[in-house]
């Protein structure tokens, strides 16, 4: 009702976490730079069977790029597409509301579920950010096997994560389930530690 | 270019110049920095020693030969080795909560301020009370526990386990938590070479020039292995400026990673190692926001294994006193740190190689007492050098026995006549060949195999994609390591799509492996060891042998014989060769035991990494967990959840008391849960409702749009999975939910029908338990409070929405949320879901909407109560154990429909009647506390097993009814309401008489939910 109107605001998934400002050692230029990234637009979208073609399509459509192959992000700016499993994409817009409207558009190709809430994104570059994730990640980041475009689907400390990269400086986005959001950070901040990390406001 | 000799200085006695307080340091040379001075102390005795020390060095340096006590007779034990072999000298390495035990003093580097500490000694190392132990060896011979401490076995716990853990234990471990932290990598290379010295060098420059992605670790702070430790040439160069240039190339080369102070110490399928690094560990306390290990997983395409051979001792009486050392080491001391370990020493050789140690004592201007060697030739060449450095020369002799009381003073000596000689010496070392590391290449449960070329085991059948370089491929030339691993490291990277070309082998000075290895001493006098970390000596093998376990593996686990942290590095092949020799047969007959990880002990710190304390596992928060912490919320850990438990007021003294008020307030007024731990799975597809069907064992098949209903879920063999709702958003979208337990469970059985039993159905599922928030507002006025905070035009009468009906609605002006109307504390309730993001907001504004109305938010605590009140199965009852019949569900299964489970619940032993069945019960003295766990028994039936009619599985203190009820499981129950059984708990002492009630103890009608 209108009297609580002004109380509905979103209260972000790193809100009780992600504490702006440098961390871990103070000398030198950070070797890890942090942005929570909230306010996304995010949602799952699962193919129908046979209806692959007609999801190729509507992508392309909606979105201007094609359908992920497995382990593919295909991104224009902050929107595009990212494989998160057989069959199964992470849409990505951004901002709330960038994906309203996909359901519809995908329908009878695939099932869409707003996720937007559901994931924690951060977006993680500088000098050594792939140094900081190889003491998370299993899979191997090294430019030969992994770079911009490409997304995995793994686990940091035992926290199921999926990290996809934006471009060679490097820069990763890397999605939690927002539950675990905190332990994630643990995690983060102490394996950023020795390289200084910064973090900025959130965008 | 052999200048770089230490020039020894001559003994005090002889006026030789001496470096400062460090009577066994030589004038110059070595590998230490000596311009950086390092003190340190050693049970309290301040001492000094240089930059690039071990404390095994700086102590010989210093003159310290005790540096232990033996694990089993508390003998003296000094320094064997050089390296990570080290049997004896066990160290415990710093102090309050930094304390480590069991460190090897050879691995060990020395730092500014390094407090050492000798270890398994009373009252002091050189005055030891438990040394009466040796004097009571026929007492402690192999097999001792087993025949000792048999009987009466009531003393086993309280007397003999103390009573040999106190005697017997090595280091103590630190009595406080480790202030350091210890971290986990992943790393990949295309080769991971595995020893930093010759081979490996080699190896990591061929495959590293290629363009390959490299990683050499070895476990040495400096690479260079032999080469640091032995006078060798080049190319023109000496070994530590071979090793100096090949290093600077490596560093240079951009795909190379060169991992030192990292043991490998572990082999796993598929191409994955374990690999840990000190990273601080040579310093007192690691710097700022570093680590002090690092655990490393590799996974490399190829391996190229380059850890080198390990000496052998010989085995002959005495050889565990302090001064009898590894020829090896006795060189590595001499050249690599510039510690002659004795004034007098003496060498006993059965190969040429020993006769190396006379040269380099030569060369640094010291003297060598005498030279035995077991062979009755000795080259010409060889015994012309020693006798120019003032050797005694015993060709075809033995060492039999040794002299001294804490530290060796002489050796007793069998010539090829049959005579003895007592020659006075301060050091013997011991040249009986070497054995290559064959440890990393049995991880895998591959055992080495014989090479009767080296007398030793090589490696048999290398794990996929591992090739065995240099000594460790018993190769055990300087030439050989250089050629092998230039070649295996080029053919390594070529294998992994690289073009890569071994360069030219270097020239080196010539060198001999010519060797008769003499496996043990005949007659030795007194104690001959074989594994000097568990005190087995050659006796004990003969025993072992004399009572039947002669096979290698009884003659490990009877004696103990390689069973130490060393896991018998030094002395493995020197029990097999007695056992060869005793049972007649050659060695390879006897057979080998195999390695397994890790190679050298590494600190479960590492192994934990970042989870430790609450970093053990992940939590997980819920989305009202802000406010919760700001409202004095209990938490509860439900899984890796932390779910609000309950929410104390001011005044309220126990949690009994909270929760009371918080199921009176629920049941009278309003209360606000948060759900949102249970799981919520989104399904789609045009079969989605016959998809729903097929997994659910109750009909759906009338549920409307807009409508909620419970779901039960057996498991394939018939057993209950789990329950929950399935709600209807639309003709072809669905929601449903899970317990907060079996969420991820659900979710893959759903996964697996879908993907596996029925792929023709149009389905599509996802999980979206972490994108709504989701609420219960419960109570007679949660229809008031909804009102306030649903958008307007949401018509929430009972009429336009009543039990389980189910909505997509707005809140907040807009926001999407969905409501449900389901109840689990059995009053008018609704659950009411938003994005996670206003989850916090959601709460906010409902507890502000509720104050009128007297809200209260209520925790699981609470939940609990209502539900067992209500009689509903929960994780308890639901345990894998039960069928939908045994929880009193059997009424609402579908009859004409097919299902997950339907025919497995139909075997005999789950439709027997004599079941356990779902009751209540109420203690007949209403005064009295029920407890879950107790067992039902007919009252007046003696307790047994046959006796036992079922369990109580849930309780709870009820507020509606006054007194404790609980939930049960007993034979025929459905049949028995008001008869009375005892609930007899023996654990902690309860028999409470009860009586069998139907389960739903308020509202039973279900009158509340629906108004």
């Amino acid at each position: 009702m209108a009297e609580h109107a002004t109380l509905w605001r979103p209260r972000g998934a790193w809100a009780d976490t992600a504490r702006p400002g440098r961390h871990g050692r103070r000398e030198g230029p950070p070797g890890l730079i942090v942005t929570p990234r909230e306010g996304l637009a995010l949602a799952s979208v699962t193919a129908v069977d046979g209806a692959e073609a007609r999801l190729a399509e509507a992508i392309e459509a909606r979105f201007g790029l094609s359908l992920p192959e497995p382990g593919g992000a295909h991104l224009s700016g902050e929107a595009g597409l990212v494989w998160s499993g057989p069959d199964q994409w992470l849409a990505l817009g951004g901002a709330r509301g960038d994906l309203d409207g996909l359901g519809a558009a995908l329908r009878g190709a695939a099932a869409v579920a707003d996720q937007s809430d559901g994931r924690a994104v951060l977006r993680l570059t500088g000098p050594d950010a792939r140094r900081v994730l190889e003491k998370g990640v299993a899979v191997d980041l090294h430019p030969r096997a992994f770079g911009p475009g490409r997304t995995a689907v793994t686990a940091i400390a035992h926290i199921g994560v999926q990290i996809w990269q934006r471009d060679d400086r490097p820069t990763y986005d890397l999605a939690v389930a927002r539950s675990f959001a905190g332990s994630l950070w643990t995690w983060l901040e102490a394996a950023a530690a020795e390289f200084g990390c910064e973090v900025r406001a959130s965008a | 270019m052999l200048d770089r000799r230490p020039n020894f200085a001559p003994s005090p006695a002889e006026g030789g110049g001496l470096v400062g307080s460090q009577p066994f340091r030589t004038a110059a040379g070595g590998l230490i920095d000596r311009r950086r001075a390092r003190d340190f102390t050693f049970d309290g005795r301040r001492l000094s020693g240089f930059h690039g020390d071990t404390l095994a060095s700086a102590l010989l340096a210093n003159g310290v030969r005790l540096v232990g006590r033996s694990f089993k007779y508390h003998r003296p034990r000094g320094i064997l080795s050089a390296g990570s072999e080290e049997p004896n000298a066990l160290v415990e390495l710093r102090s309050g909560a930094r304390r480590e035990p069991n460190t090897r003093a050879t691995m060990a580097e020395l730092y500014e301020g390094l407090e050492a500490t000798s270890q398994n000694r009373w009252p002091s190392l050189a005055v030891d009370a438990l040394s009466v132990n040796a004097l009571l060896s026929p007492v402690f011979a192999a097999g001792f526990y087993y025949k000792t401490f048999m009987w009466p076995a009531a003393f086993w716990e309280a007397l003999y386990e103390p009573l040999i853990r106190r005697a017997a234990g090595l280091g103590r471990a630190a009595d406080a938590p480790d202030p350091d932290t210890y971290e986990h990598i992943h790393a990949h290379c295309d080769v991971l070479v595995i020893g930093g010295g010759p081979a490996g060098l080699s190896a990591a420059l061929a495959a590293g020039r290629s363009g390959a992605r490299v990683i050499l670790v070895d476990e040495d702070f400096s690479l260079g292995g032999r080469l640091l430790a032995e006078r060798r040439e080049i190319d023109g160069l000496s070994g530590p400026e071979w090793v100096e240039q090949a290093v600077a190339e490596l560093k240079n080369l951009p795909e190379v990673r060169c991992l030192s102070r990292t043991t490998l110490f572990g082999v796993y399928d598929h191409g994955a190692y374990g690999a840990v690094e000190r990273v601080s560990d040579h310093l007192g306390v690691p710097p700022a926001h570093t680590p002090r290990q690092r655990l490393w997983r590799i996974v490399a395409r190829r391996a190229v294994l380059a850890a080198g051979a390990i000496e052998r001792p010989h085995v002959f009486g005495g050889n565990d006193r302090p001064g009898v050392m590894l020829a090896g080491a006795v060189r590595t001391y001499l050249n690599r740190y510039g510690v002659l370990p004795g004034h007098s020493p003496a060498v006993f050789t059965s190969s040429d190689d020993g006769w190396r140690t006379v040269a380099d004592i030569a060369a640094a201007g010291g003297r060598v007492a005498a030279v035995v060697d077991s062979r009755s030739e000795v080259p010409v060449a060889l015994r012309r050098m020693a006798e120019s450095a003032g050797a005694q020369v015993v060709a075809g002799g033995q060492v039999i026995g040794t002299r001294g009381h804490l530290a060796l003073s002489g050796i007793a000596v069998r010539d090829s006549y049959g005579g003895t000689l007592h020659i006075p010496c301060d050091t013997l070392a011991m040249a009986n060949g070497w054995n290559p590391v064959v440890h990393l290449d049995s991880h895998l449960s591959r055992r080495p195999v014989w090479s009767e070329d080296i007398h030793g085991f090589v490696p048999g059948t290398l794990p996929s994609g591992m090739v065995a370089a240099g000594a460790a491929s018993g190769r055990l030339t300087l030439s050989e390591a250089l050629e092998s691993g230039a070649r295996l490291g080029a053919e390594a990277a070529e294998s992994c799509d690289f073009t890569a070309t071994a360069p030219a082998t270097p020239r080196t000075d010539p060198e001999s492996t010519a060797h008769t290895p003499l496996w043990r001493v005949a007659k030795p006098k007194g104690k001959a060891f074989v594994d000097f970390q568990n005190d087995v000596a050659a006796s004990d093998v003969e025993l072992a042998h004399r009572e039947g376990f002669r096979a290698v593996e009884h003659l490990k686990r009877y004696t103990t014989l390689g069973m130490a942290t060393d896991q018998g590095k030094t002395s493995n092949l020197a029990g097999l060769s007695i056992m060869a020799e005793l049972t007649g047969q050659p060695i390879p007959a006897v057979g080998t035991t195999v390695f397994r990880p890790p190679f050298t002990p590494v600190a479960i710190g590492a192994f934990a990494g970042h989870h430790r304390a609450k970093e053990f596992r992940a939590t997980r928060h819920v989305p009202s967990h802000a406010w919760a912490t700001e409202n004095n919320v209990q938490f509860l850990e439900t899984g890796l959840w932390l779910r609000p438990a309950y929410f104390p007021r001011a005044g309220e003294t126990d949690w009994l008391q909270t929760v009371i008020r918080e199921v009176e307030t629920v049941r009278s007024k309003v209360g606000l849960c948060d759900v949102s731990t249970f799981g919520k799975i989104d399904i789609q597809g045009r079969d989605a409702l016959a998809f729903i069907e097929r997994v659910c064992a109750n009909p759906f098949g009338t549920l409307k749009v807009g409508r909620s209903r419970y779901a039960l879920l057996l498991r394939e063999d018939g057993f209950v999975l789990d329950d929950g709702t399935v709600s209807r958003l639309s003709e072809t979208h669905f929601i449903m939910t899970a317990s907060t337990a079996n969420a991820a469970r659900v979710m893959q059985h759903l996964e697996f029908c879908r993907q596996w039993l029925w792929p023709e159905l149009d389905v599509q599922m996802s999980s979206v338990s972490e994108q709504w928030a989701q609420y219960a507002v419960a109570g007679p006025r949660a229809r008031d409070v909804l009102k306030r905070i649903v958008d307007p035009g949401f018509d929430l009468s009972n009429e336009a929405f009543p039990f389980l009906g189910a909505a997509e609605i707005t809140v907040g002006g807009g926001i999407p949320a969905r409501l449900f109307r389901i109840s689990f504390s059995g009053e008018l309730a609704y659950e009411i879901a938003v994005p996670a993001a206003y989850g916090d907001a959601a709460w906010r504004a409902i507890m502000g909407a509720g104050l009128p109305y007297g809200i209260c938010p209520y925790g699981a605590e609470a939940l609990s109560v209502m539900r067992i009140e209500k009689g509903h199965a929960a994780g308890a009852e639901i345990n894998g154990q039960t069928t939908a019949r045994d929880l009193a569900l059997g009424g609402m299964l579908a009859k004409k429909k097919d299902y997950v489970g339907r025919l497995m619940k139909e075997r005999p032993a789950l439709t027997d009647p004599d079941r356990p069945i779902l009751v209540g019960v109420r203690p007949v003295d209403p005064s009295q506390r029920l407890r879950a766990g107790a067992h039902f028994l007919a009252v007046g039936a003696e307790p047994s097993l046959a006796a036992d009619e079922g369990t109580m599985t849930s309780v709870a203190y009820s507020p509606s009814l006054g007194h404790w009820i609980g939930l049960g499981l007993i034979r025929r129950g459905h049949e028995r309401h008001g008869e009375r059984v005892r609930a007899y708990d023996p654990v902690r002492g309860g028999d409470v008489e009860v009586e069998i009630c139907n389960a739903a103890f308020v509202d039973p009608a279900g009158e509340r939910m629906h108004g």
